[in-house]
């Protein structure tokens, strides 16, 4: 089906977009570089490119152990975390919005992302116990039960705005508003029965930055996030066609149901496990497709990808800023998104008026 | 051959449609009219696959429409519905496109090319889809329709339609009307809610006629197609009129102040 469709696309279209894909990527490289280097402890590139380097075996300069130790240590754990869940929560609300046929949906705003937060905290208060049992359930017990959160919330506030196939903004606005606090209710009502090492794990998590990576936790967001991006990047076609509409998709030959499915479990799988490896990370999921449409038109094709590399570069930016901005100390990163986020938002209802979609 | 049997809708108990029986044949233009809420697109919706039946069932050649997956359905036959919103800035030309997803063959850009110079739509094709006007945006979405079925292929499929030129000026009607008679020839049953009955006269073979969730008449447009007929189903002075030289009718009403006037006066 996808080879169908990619060879009936005008040559001249793919060019630009997989020129527009290489422009990120090398932006997106670049980045990752300028991270790896920069920070309380510097390190010069070109010690950054021959430590990478020498992973592989290949020696292409000197560096020291130290710059060795921070950079596998610490520095580079946190840049793929940042990759992983910056590039997730873009390609999620890039997913999120096509699957609500919506510009303006966001998973922190529908409320995936304090549903995944409940059940996160739900696990940190009461999952204690259980944790004793393996350690490795200690790991993945957090992301599952977000994930879990995320997925019953998705399908909660999807059942609730969608009727046939189309979606109201305004119940779908109210209903994340109504869950939001719902769940903010929720989490402060689990954290009155939370003992004080709950409490304490509780306020490191919800503050809500990449600072805690390391490599088993990206190990394990890896494996949740990697399977969900594939599924969701294979959809474009799909998703294309749901911008006309459901019943036009299942028109036009698509297994509506199954895409459906696969969307709620790929998000929701996403926005839970960045939720619970950082926190509430929001607007990156809101923001990101938004430019990339406004840039270089619907085309999932693009839409897709584009939206994870612009939003792996917006993450990494900004906890490149965070990291740096007041060091030593660091800033979380949700408030920098937050602070880039949140006016652009008000830009997009204002203009939403005007900009017809 | 699209045939629905014995079919039955209920919403929440009430009937919408009751034992309705028809026949599409590959080659013909059917075209259903009748009264607002006569269950025109309720049968429309069943036969597309939108809705279930309540009772009866709808048959693509022979195999029920339950047994296609939607893929393979999309493979004999396309639908346009009434309204279509475009939720993301695509192109006109990406919407046309849209159509290609599920074609059994590669379909490029020669015939995409083909459809929208058709359609004219052509100079369109880089516009903003949703900043169209309402005739060029139903052309657009007709063009993904046409594409899904345009290339030729061995077995009989269908093409249904629900008001596909009701945004359209008098000379683009004629257009979509005659390139749906072309289409036909290649073993497409095209089947169309229509309202325009004068159109309907001039452009179909068979006409199915409903009314009140029912099959009032349905036959060749020559044998059903009666001012008598008419003025039943729409509860209307209707009049249709042959051309003398045999080519062509003409479908038309009155206001009801001109009607009952000229009663007066023959009086």
């Amino acid at each position: 089906m996808i080879k169908t469709l990619q060879a009936s696309i005008p040559q001249s279209k793919h060019k630009v977009q997989n020129t527009v894909l290489v422009f990120l990527g090398l932006v997106f490289i670049t980045l990752v570089l300028l991270s790896a280097s920069i920070g309380a402890y510097q390190i010069s590139l070109k010690s950054v490119i021959s430590i990478l380097f020498n992973i592989v075996g290949l020696n292409l300069g000197e560096f020291t152990v130290a710059e060795a130790n921070v950079l596998m240590g610490i520095r580079l754990p946190r840049i793929l975390m940042g990759i992983l869940i910056g590039g997730g929560l873009g390609l999620a609300g890039a997913a999120l919005q096509g699957l609500f046929r919506n510009p303006l949906v966001e998973p922190g705003l529908i409320g995936v992302s304090s549903g995944g937060a409940f059940f996160a905290v739900v696990f940190i208060v009461f999952g204690a116990s259980l944790t004793s049992i393996t350690p490795l359930f200690s790991l993945i017990g957090l992301p599952l039960f977000a994930f879990l959160g995320g997925l019953l919330v998705t399908l909660l506030v999807y059942n609730i705005s969608s009727y046939s196939g189309k979606t109201d903004i305004s119940v779908l606005i109210l209903a994340g508003v109504a869950i939001n606090a719902l769940m903010g209710a929720l989490i402060g009502l689990v954290l009155f029965y939370a003992d004080d090492a709950a409490l304490r794990n509780f306020t490191f998590w919800s503050l809500g930055d990449l600072g805690g990576s390391n490599w088993s936790k990206l190990g394990i967001a890896a494996i949740l996030i990697l399977p969900a991006l594939i599924f969701i990047l294979r959809l474009f076609p799909q998703l294309n066609a749901m911008a006309l509409g459901e019943r036009e998709a299942y028109h036009m030959g698509v297994n509506i149901q199954y895409v459906k499915y696969v969307l709620f479990l790929a998000s929701a799988l996403i926005v839970g496990t960045a939720v619970s490896m950082s926190g509430t990370i929001g607007f990156v999921g809101l923001v990101v497709p938004h430019l990339i449409r406004l840039g270089f038109g619907a085309d999932h094709r693009l839409v897709l990808p584009g939206s994870f590399l612009l939003g792996a570069i917006l993450l990494s930016a900004a906890d490149l800023l965070a990291r740096n901005l007041v060091r030593p100390a660091e800033l979380p990163i949700g408030i920098i998104t937050a602070l880039l986020g949140a006016p652009f938002f008000i830009y997009l209802i204002v203009n939403f008026k005007k900009v017809k979609y | 051959m699209l045939q629905g049997k014995n079919i039955h809708f209920c919403i929440s108990d009430k009937p919408i449609i009751g034992d309705v029986d028809i026949k599409l044949e590959p080659g013909k233009f059917t075209v259903i009219i009748g009264p607002n809420g006569a269950g025109k697109s309720t049968l429309f919706k069943i036969l597309s696959g939108d809705v279930a039946c309540s009772r009866g069932e709808v048959l693509y050649n022979g195999k029920s429409i339950k047994s296609y997956s939607s893929q393979q359905l999309a493979r004999i036959r396309a639908v346009m519905p009434q309204h279509s919103a475009v939720s993301f800035p695509f192109s006109a030309w990406e919407v046309v496109e849209l159509g290609t997803l599920n074609a059994p063959t590669e379909i490029g850009q020669e015939e995409i090319t083909e459809v929208m110079q058709k359609l004219q739509i052509w100079h369109l094709r880089d516009r903003a889809y949703n900043l169209l006007s309402g005739g060029e945006k139903q052309r657009v979405q007709l063009g993904r329709v046409l594409i899904q079925i345009w290339k030729k292929q061995a077995f009989p499929r269908f093409l249904l339609l629900d008001e596909p030129i009701s945004s359209m000026d008098v000379s683009l009607q004629h257009l979509v009307l005659d390139l749906l008679n072309v289409l036909k020839k290649r073993n497409i049953g095209v089947l169309s809610v229509l309202h325009d009955l004068s159109l309907v006269a001039n452009y179909a073979d068979q006409v199915i006629m409903m009314k009140a969730g029912d099959v009032a008449f349905q036959g060749e447009v020559s044998a059903v197609f009666t001012s008598q007929n008419l003025e039943y189903l729409f509860g209307y002075p209707i009049k249709v009129k042959k051309y003398d030289d045999g080519l062509g009718m003409l479908v038309h009403s009155l206001p009801l102040h001109h009607i009952n006037q000229r009663l007066i006066q023959a009086q």
